[in-house]
C-alpha cells in the first residue's frame, strides 16, 4: 500500500500545474546558475591569463633581475568558485611580490567592477539557499491540508489505510517528485559547463557532487519543513504562513544574528589599529635608520667599489634588521587577529550551524573553496612564494628584496649585458585545500542538514497520526 | 465478530462530545440492514456528517458504537472500512487524474486488486459516464460527472455497506433523477446504504428508513412505507418545531 500511495503522489505531482512552474523555474534557475557560473569563469581566466602575461611582459627587456621590483603574483580562478563564490569575489586576487611584512592582495572582483557587488552573481549557493528553498515550500505547504481542504483525505480514510502508510508515502512521494527533477537541471548544467568548454578535474567533479548531494538535503530540509506544518494545521494558508516564518528566520534572520552575537562576544582588534601600530614602528625604524646611515663610516680607502660594496652590505643589514622587527610585530599582530578572528568565526559558525542555511552555505564554500579559509590560504600561498622568490632574488642579486636603499653604479656596457629569463623564477602556483583535508568540517555539515531533516520528517510522521482527518 | 443477520451498519448507542463540552451526537441507534437505504435528515449540525465520521472512524466515539458488517470501527479500523465504501459530498476526486486513474487508484487502495480497464470501464458505463469522459481528467468534470464517478469507484470496491454524505447537494434535477436511480440500483443488488441528505423529496423517494435528526439527537426513525401518502416536509417541521419546545 506504501508503494501504491507513493505513486499516486509523484503521479499527482507529476501531472500538476504547480510541477510544471516549479519545474520550469527551478530548471531555468540552475541552467542560467551553471551558465553564468560558466561565462564568469571563461571571462575571469582571461583576465587572469591576460595580467599573468603583462606581468611577465614588464620584465622584457630587464638585463638585471635587481630592476624586478614590480613583480605580481595573482589567484587563479577556478570553476567550482564560479558556481558557489564564496568570499572569492570580495578578496583581493593580487599581491605585490616585495619585500616587507606587508602580505595583503588587492583587486577584488567586486572591488573593480562594483555594479556586481550591488546585485551579486547568480551562484548555486544562492539559487539553493534562497530560491529552492522557498519553491521546496511553495511545493509542499499544501500536501496535507490541500487533500483536506479538497476533500480527498476522507476519501482516503473511508479505505482501510493506515496514517502512517498514507504520511510515509507522502513524505517519499514529495520528495522524489521534488528531488528527482531538480537531478535533472543540474546535471543538464554540467554538461552545458563541459560544452562551454570549461572541464573539471576528478576532484572538481566530486567536490560539485558533494555540492548537489548537499543543496538536495538543504531543499529537503524545508521541503520537510512545509510537510510538517501541513500536518499541523487544517488550511493551506496557515500553514504556507508558518513555513515561510520558519524560512525567514532560518535563511534571513538566524544567520546574521549569529554573526552578531558572535561579534558582542568576542572582539577582534580592528586592521587600522594592526596598520597603526606598524606604520608607528615603520617610522621609528626608519629614524633609527637615518641616524645609523648618518653616522656610517667606511674602511679608509680610495676604492669607490669597495666603499660602495660595504655601503650596500651596511644598508642590507640595517633593512634585514628592520625587516625582521616589522615582521615580528606584524606575525604577532595578526597571530593574535587570527586567534580572536577564529574564535568569533567559530562562535558565529556554530551557532549559525542551528541553521539550515548556514550548514549548506558553509558547506558548499568549502567544497568550492571559497569558504573564509580561501583568503588564509591564499595568504600563506603567497608567503611562501614570497620566500621562495626572495631566496631566488638573492641569488640572482646578492641582495634581499627589502634591501631597501641601494646605490647602483652604472658603467654604461648595459647593452652587452644578456636580458634576464623570466623562465628562471619560480612560478606561483595556488594549491587547494584537499578534500580530505575538508571533509570532516563538510560532513558535520552534512550531518547537521541530514539530523534536521530526519527531525522533521518524524515530526510530521508523527503529527499526522493526531491529525482531524475529517 | 462479523454480523450474519444481513444488518451491515449498525449505530449503538453512538455518542461524541467534543472537548469543548458540545454534543455533536447524543446516544444514536440504528440500523441498516442489506438491501435498505437509510436515510438521515436533518439541518445543519444536526449530526448526520459526525454519524457518517464516526462509522468511518475519522473521529473516535465518546460512547457507543459503530460497527460495519459487525466489526466495531473505532476498535478495528482496518477490519471494518473494507466493508464499506464512501461517497462524499461534492465528491472531490484527484483533479490531475483521468476517471480511470482515480477509479484505479481508489479500488486498490480499497484493496482490490487485480481489476482491468474493462472492469473500470464497466463500472464507469453502469454508472452513465460517457466513454469519452473516461481519460479526461476530472478537473473538466461538472459535479454530476464526479458523483457518478464517486460512485464508480464505490461499484468498483465491491463493500457490502455504502455511506454518502450529502450526495445530491447542488445536483440539477436530472443528475439528481439518474443519482437516486443509481441508488435503488444499488440496493437492489443488495447494499446496505447509509446516506445523509437535506433533500427531503430525494429521501421519501428512495429511503426504505428516513431518521430525522436534530441536534445530535435521532428525533425519529420510521420506515418509508410508512411514510407513503404523508407530507414528509410536514413532519420534519412538526419534529423539529417539537423537539425546540421540548428543549
Amino acid at each position: 500500500m506504501l508503494r501504491l500511495i507513493v505513486e499516486k503522489e509523484i503521479k499527482e505531482i507529476l501531472s500538476s500545474t504547480k510541477f510544471a512552474i516549479t519545474f520550469a523555474v527551478c530548471s531555468l534557475l540552475l541552467l542560467l546558475t551553471f551558465y553564468v557560473g560558466a561565462r564568469n569563469y571563461q571571462f575571469s581566466q582571461k583576465r587572469y591569463e591576460a595580467a599573468v602575461r603583462e606581468n611577465l611582459r614588464q620584465l622584457d627587456g630587464m638585463t638585471d633581475w635587481n630592476q624586478v621590483n614590480n613583480f605580481r603574483i595573482f589567484l587563479p580562478p577556478k570553476p567550482l568558485a564560479s558556481l558557489v563564490s564564496g568570499i572569492s569575489n570580495d578578496i583581493g586576487r593580487t599581491t605585490d611580490v616585495r619585500g616587507g611584512s606587508d602580505n595583503s592582495a588587492y583587486d577584488s572582483f567586486f572591488g573593480n567592477d562594483p555594479v556586481y557587488a550591488v546585485f551579486r552573481f547568480l551562484d548555486l549557493d544562492f539559487v539553493f539557499q534562497v530560491l529552492l528553498s522557498l519553491f521546496a515550500i511553495l511545493f509542499a505547504f499544501d500536501a496535507v491540508t490541500g487533500e483536506k481542504e479538497r476533500g480527498t483525505l476522507r476519501l482516503n480514510f473511508s479505505n482501510p489505510l493506515p496514517r502512517k502508510t498514507f504520511i510515509l508515502g507522502k513524505l517519499l512521494g514529495f520528495m522524489a517528485g521534488f528531488i528527482v527533477p531538480l537531478i535533472i537541471p543540474l546535471l543538464l548544467g554540467c554538461f552545458l559547463m563541459q560544452f562551454m568548454g570549461i572541464a573539471f578535474s576528478g576532484a572538481e567533479q566530486l567536490r560539485l557532487l558533494l555540492i548537489m548531494v548537499t543543496g538536495i538535503l538543504y531543499l529537503s530540509v524545508f521541503l520537510l519543513l512545509a510537510i510538517f506544518f501541513s500536518t499541523k494545521n487544517t488550511q493551506s494558508s496557515t500553514a504556507f504562513l508558518y513555513s515561510v516564518g520558519v524560512w525567514v528566520l532560518a535563511v534571513m534572520i538566524f544567520p546574521r544574528l549569529s554573526v552578531a552575537a558572535s561579534e558582542m562576544f568576542v572582539t577582534v582588534p580592528p586592521l587600522e589599529q594592526i596598520n597603526a601600530k606598524k606604520a608607528r614602528l615603520s617610522a621609528q625604524l626608519w629614524e633609527e635608520d637615518r641616524v645609523a646611515m648618518t653616522n656610517f663610516k667606511n674602511t679608509p680607502t680610495t676604492d669607490m667599489q669597495a666603499i660602495m660594496k660595504e655601503f650596500g652590505s651596511f644598508m642590507d643589514t640595517q633593512a634585514q634588521n628592520r625587516e625582521n622587527k616589522m615582521q615580528d610585530l606584524n606575525n604577532r599582530l595578526f597571530e593574535e587577529r587570527d586567534n580572536m578572528q577564529g574564535i568569533q568565526q567559530t562562535t558565529a559558525f556554530t551557532l549559525g550551524s542551528l541553521s539550515p542555511s548556514t550548514s549548506f552555505s558553509l558547506a558548499a564554500a568549502q567544497l568550492a573553496g571559497t569558504s573564509l579559509a580561501l583568503e588564509t590560504h591564499f595568504r600563506d600561498a603567497m608567503k611562501a612564494y614570497k620566500n621562495v622568490f626572495n631566496e631566488f632574488f638573492y641569488e640572482k642579486t646578492g641582495r634581499r628584496m627589502s634591501g631597501g636603499m641601494r646605490i647602483q653604479i652604472s658603467t654604461g656596457d648595459d647593452e652587452k649585458k644578456k636580458p634576464i629569463n623570466p623562465a628562471e623564477m619560480p612560478v606561483f602556483v595556488y594549491n587547494e585545500p584537499q578534500l580530505a583535508e575538508m571533509l570532516p568540517g563538510v560532513l558535520i555539515k552534512i550531518a547537521v542538514l541530514i539530523a534536521m531533516g530526519a527531525l522533521l520528517f518524524g515530526a510530521a510522521y508523527y503529527s499526522f497520526t493526531k491529525y482531524d482527518l475529517r | 465478530m462479523e454480523q450474519t443477520n444481513n444488518i451491515l451498519l449498525e449505530a449503538v448507542n453512538l455518542t461524541k462530545k467534543y472537548e469543548d463540552g458540545v454534543t455533536a451526537l447524543d446516544a444514536v441507534s440504528f440500523t441498516v440492514r442489506a438491501g435498505e437505504i437509510y436515510s438521515m435528515l436533518g439541518g445543519n449540525g444536526a449530526g448526520k456528517t459526525t454519524t457518517i465520521n464516526l462509522f468511518l472512524n475519522l473521529i473516535e466515539p465518546s460512547a457507543g458504537e459503530a460497527r460495519i458488517n459487525g466489526i466495531v470501527t473505532h476498535k478495528e479500523p482496518l477490519k471494518a472500512k473494507k466493508h464499506v465504501a464512501f461517497v462524499s459530498e461534492n465528491v472531490m476526486l484527484y483533479n490531475n487524474f483521468t476517471a480511470l486513474q482515480n477509479l484505479d487508484y481508489f479500488a486498490r487502495l480499497g484493496g482490490r486488486t487485480g481489476l482491468t480497464k474493462e472492469d473500470y470501464y464497466e463500472a464507469l458505463v453502469k454508472v452513465g459516464l460517457q466513454d469519452e469522459a473516461h481519460s479526461r481528467k476530472l478537473k473538466t468534470f461538472s459535479k454530476g460527472m464526479r458523483q457518478k464517478c464517486g460512485i464508480a469507484i464505490a461499484i468498483v470496491k465491491n463493500a457490502g455497506a455504502i455511506i454518502l454524505d450529502e450526495p445530491t447537494s447542488g445536483l440539477d434535477p436530472q443528475a439528481g433523477y439518474e443519482f437516486s436511480k443509481l441508488l435503488e440500483g444499488l440496493k437492489e443488488e443488495g447494499k446496505a446504504i447509509l446516506m445523509s441528505t437535506h433533500d427531503i423529496f430525494r429521501a421519501k423517494e428512495i429511503a426504505t428508513t428516513i431518521g430525522i435528526m436534530n441536534k445530535g439527537k435521532l428525533l425519529m426513525q420510521r420506515p418509508g412505507s410508512e411514510l407513503i401518502g404523508e407530507n414528509l416536509e410536514a413532519l420534519y417541521l412538526q419534529y423539529m418545531a417539537g423537539y425546540q419546545q421540548a428543549g
